[in-house]
This record gives C-alpha cells, sequence and structure tokens, in this order.
C-alpha cells in the first residue's frame, strides 16, 4: 500500500513533530508515503476559496494532479487540507464547467485535472484499509486504564457527501472513538463532542469568541469526562487544544489544563515511536501522560 | 431597550440593492433562491454559539433583502469555519457555507477583506503555503524532519508553477496582491 502524503502548512510548520509521527506510523503499519514533490497549500478557506472558485479548484488540481501522476491517493492529517481537497474534487467532478475551466488554466504549467485520486483523512484510512485488527496485533504499547475525550474535527464529517469515507450517521461518528478503543483507552461520550474547536477562520476574526465556543466545549469535556488526554483527528483542532487552554488560564477562565495530542501522535507512541521526536512540540504538558502510554 | 438600539436593528429597505442575489449567484451562489429561510442551518452553526450577528440564515436573508452594505460591513462572513454543518442539514441543498464564500467574494471585489485573507494570499503565492513559518527549520531538524518539507519550499520549480496558475485566476484581476515581483515571505498565521 502506497500513498501520497499531503502535509499541508500548520503540520509541516507549526507541529513538525504531528509530521514527523505520521511518516512514522504509517510504514509501521505497512503503508508507504509518497512526499508528492512539489505540493503546495490545499489552498485554505481564507484566501483562493474566498476569492474565486474556479481559482481554488484550479490551485487545488495543481496538488491533485501530483497524485494523479503518480497513480496515489492523498492522505493527510489535517481536516482543512482534507475539506478543501475533497471539495474541490466533488465540484469539478459534478460540474464539468469547472473542471474544463480549470483544465485550461493548468494548461498553463502542462498539467491536467483527471478526477482519478481521492483524498483520505488518516484515521479515517486506517480503520477502512489497514484495520483495527491489524493495529491490535502490531502496537507495542496500550492506553490501558486511560480515560480519553474526542474530538473528530468539523471536516472529518461534514458534508458528507464529498467525502469517500462516510460515517454510517456523521452526527454520530464512530471512527475516531474505535480507533482509541483500539489501542486500549476508554473513550465516553460527552455532551459537546460535536462543537467546533473554533480555530482556524473564527479565531483569526475574533479570538474572544473563538476562545468563549471552545471553553463552552473544554468544560463540558473536563465536567464530564475529567479524561487523561484529548486525542483530536485534526492538526488546526490539536493548535487550538494545544495553545487556547493556556489563554484561558492566563484570564482565569479555567483552573485546569488537559494534555492533548492528534491521533497519529498517540498511534505513533503506540507503535514505538521516540516520544521527544513525535509530541516534542506540544505546549500542554503531555509527560505525564506519554509516561503512561510507554508503561501500557 | 433603548429607542437608539432598536433603531439599530430596524432594517431599512430602501438601502436595498437590486441585481445583488445574480451577483452572488453568479459568485457560486448558485442554489440562493431555494432557501425558505427555515433556520436549520443556523440551529448547527458554530458562529450562532459563538455570538456572531450574521450566520448562515441570517445572511442568506440580508442577501434576499438586498442588504449589501450592511454585510461588507459587517465581519461575520470572515469568521465562518467552513464547517459545513449547515451544507450537512439544509432540506433544500443551498449549500449555506458556499452563499458565505460567495459573499466573501463580493467583499473582496471591494477590497473589504481582512489583513488576514491578504496576508495569506501573499503568502500562498509567495511561498506556496498561507501558512508560514520561516524560522520552522530548526523546530523541524529537531524532531528527525529535512529543515524543508517537500512542498513549494523546497521544489523552486513547483513554486513558480504555482504562482503561473494565479496569475491565471480572478485573483490576477483584482490586483490586491503584488504578483510580478519576487517578494519572499516572511512568517505568516492565518
Ligand atoms: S439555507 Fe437551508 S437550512 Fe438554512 S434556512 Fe435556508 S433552507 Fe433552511
Ligand atoms: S460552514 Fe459556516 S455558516 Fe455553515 S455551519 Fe459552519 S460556520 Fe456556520
Amino acid at each position: 500500500m502506497k500513498l501520497g502524503f499531503f502535509v499541508g502548512c500548520n503540520t509541516a510548520f507549526n507541529r513538525p513533530d504531528l509530521e514527523r509521527a505520521t511518516r512514522y506510523a504509517f510504514p509501521a503499519l505497512g503503508v508507504e508515503l509518497d512526499d508528492l514533490e512539489g505540493q503546495s497549500c490545499c489552498p485554505v478557506w481564507g484566501t483562493m476559496p474566498s476569492v474565486d472558485l474556479v481559482g481554488w479548484c484550479a490551485v487545488a488540481a495543481r496538488n491533485w494532479a501530483i497524485a494523479e501522476e503518480k497513480g496515489l491517493d492523498i492522505v493527510t492529517v489535517c481536516g482543512s487540507c482534507y475539506g478543501s481537497l475533497a471539495e474541490t474534487r466533488y465540484k469539478m467532478l459534478t460540474h464539468p464547467d469547472i473542471k474544463a475551466q480549470v483544465n485550461e488554466i493548468l494548461k498553463e504549467i502542462g498539467k491536467e485535472y483527471k478526477g482519478t485520486s481521492k483524498v483520505r483523512l488518516a484515521f479515517n484510512y486506517l480503520y477502512y484499509e489497514v484495520g483495527p485488527d491489524r493495529i491490535r496485533e502490531v502496537i507495542k504499547h496500550k492506553l490501558e486504564g486511560l480515560t480519553v475525550a474526542i474530538q473528530p474535527g468539523c471536516h472529518s464529517l461534514w458534508p458528507s457527501k464529498v467525502y469517500v469515507d462516510k460515517e454510517e450517521d456523521p452526527f454520530h461518528p464512530k471512527v475516531l472513538k474505535e480507533m482509541c478503543e483500539v489501542l486500549g483507552a476508554t473513550v465516553p461520550y460527552y455532551s459537546r463532542l460535536l462543537d467546533c474547536c473554533g480555530m482556524g477562520a473564527m479565531r483569526s476574526t475574533n479570538r474572544e469568541r473563538s476562545f468563549s465556543l471552545f471553553q463552552k466545549k473544554l468544560v463540558s469535556i473536563k465536567e464530564e469526562v475529567d479524561p487523561d488526554l484529548i486525542v483530536t483527528g485534526c492538526s488546526s483542532c490539536l493548535i487550538q487544544f494545544d495553545t487556547a487552554q493556556e489563554f484561558l488560564r492566563k484570564d482565569r477562565e479555567i483552573n485546569f489544563e488537559i494534555p492533548a495530542l492528534h491521533y497519529m501522535q498517540v498511534l505513533a507512541l503506540c507503535l514505538g515511536a521516540d516520544p521527544e521526536q513525535v509530541t516534542g512540540l506540544a505546549r500542554t504538558n503531555v509527560g505525564q501522560v506519554v509516561k503512561k502510554i510507554l508503561e501500557g | 431597550m433603548s429607542s437608539a438600539q432598536a433603531a439599530s436593528l430596524v432594517i431599512n429597505l430602501t438601502d436595498s440593492e437590486p441585481g445583488f442575489a445574480d451577483e452572488i449567484k453568479e459568485l457560486g451562489g448558485e442554489e440562493l433562491l431555494e432557501c425558505i429561510q427555515c433556520a436549520k442551518c443556523a440551529a448547527a452553526c458554530p458562529m450562532v454559539l459563538a455570538g456572531f450577528s450574521f450566520f448562515n440564515k441570517r445572511i442568506i436573508q440580508a442577501i434576499l433583502l438586498g442588504l449589501r452594505e450592511v454585510l461588507l460591513d459587517d465581519s461575520s462572513i470572515w469568521a465562518c469555519q467552513s464547517c459545513n454543518r449547515c451544507t450537512e442539514v439544509c432540506p433544500r441543498e443551498v449549500n449555506p457555507f458556499e452563499i458565505i464564500q460567495a459573499m466573501r467574494r463580493v467583499a473582496v471585489r471591494e477590497f473589504a477583506l481582512p489583513t488576514m485573507s491578504i496576508e495569506g494570499l501573499k503568502s500562498l503565492y509567495d511561498t506556496g503555503h498561507a501558512v508560514y513559518l520561516a524560522g520552522a527549520g530548526n523546530t523541524r531538524a529537531k524532531v528527525g524532519l529535512p529543515e524543508k518539507p517537500p512542498s513549494t519550499v523546497a521544489y523552486p520549480e513547483a513554486l513558480k508553477e504555482l504562482q503561473a496558475i494565479m496569475r491565471k485566476t480572478a485573483l490576477a484581476d483584482l490586483g490586491i496582491i503584488p504578483m510580478n515581483g519576487f517578494g519572499v515571505a516572511d512568517t505568516c498565521e492565518v
């Protein structure tokens, strides 16, 4: 099995430990990662998508063409990359006129968008293609006795029509929960599980409102689950959970901290990766929980 | 409520701009007129939960009433999380997310876009990444990765391709960012 790894911006520059974790975990599970040399930003919502529909698709189509030329599907650990790439694919395949205009632009660089590759989100791909049983067999450490609160991320679920991997019910997601249970964790439900974390456009536009939205969610997690760890399926959610808690504590809005990691980081730890390399850039204090995982 | 507060909530329909709905439809909000204002999208929207004055249903309502200036004067559209909860639940397949994007496209054509978007576009054009940290090489090396990711930052030919594409899009006609020189972007976090 081989996939094109779409690194994206936040993972490459803000959380390279997550990139490292991804590059560790996939091969350890028998999936080779290709670099998709020359890839760019997906492009993310506040840039080309907010300027022009065809221009958005054209920038994404160059990324798509790199994967298509290699005959590979794309995998990403970022919800925004996943969403933007899946949306553009859906738009180009359902609107031949958009696809034609995009290909007119791509001629400029001698490329063409065909629509032969798909994009998968890392934990979904592992669930559907590698499978919980295989993962259970290979892991060296377990989250035995640990309680986890999950944050699947908006783009892992909606709009389900643009994604290849669909939850049975996109408002009652199960995949990330099962994937954490496979690692041995207890994964209780909490009432704000589906809420948005507030990262991204909202945080850039109005930080106060973004943080207040985040706080509602975090408090629901603390009061209803009180977990050892928050596990996200998306790199943007990771950044919000990892950085916003500190602001809320400084503002005396909360008096606790819950460590946060991306699913691929937890998986890499369970597969035996060096904790410094795959979680070393966390701002929340993950030391204790990492130690417990490595003992488990 | 004071009368001044109440007055600010009154919608002045004489401000209505004809043709606004068509503009939105042309810029990607094709299904605008399918909306029945049922507010299912609003019930699912994080912008509502966070307290923004305009969100999917209200933005559509304002568009249908022709209130172009009202929307241009409000920053709510830029806080949309692109989460597509609204698209998922809408019973009329309106795709409210795309209508908000279309409204952003209207705003961009009036140069009414936030600095973060201009910076993001510049950074995308100059480096291939909307979010770019000039000093990330060290941190990358520390966790055992090459200093540059295998993207446009490591492949200058690929960056030139991306720039050639961007110059062929509506962005070039709008003149929002410089596209001739060879700017070298510093850090950009949008
Ligand atoms: S966009 Fe759809 S969900 Fe929202 S008010 Fe209109 S019809 Fe209802
Ligand atoms: S895509 Fe935007 S408008 Fe729709 S539910 Fe999400 S934040 Fe609200």
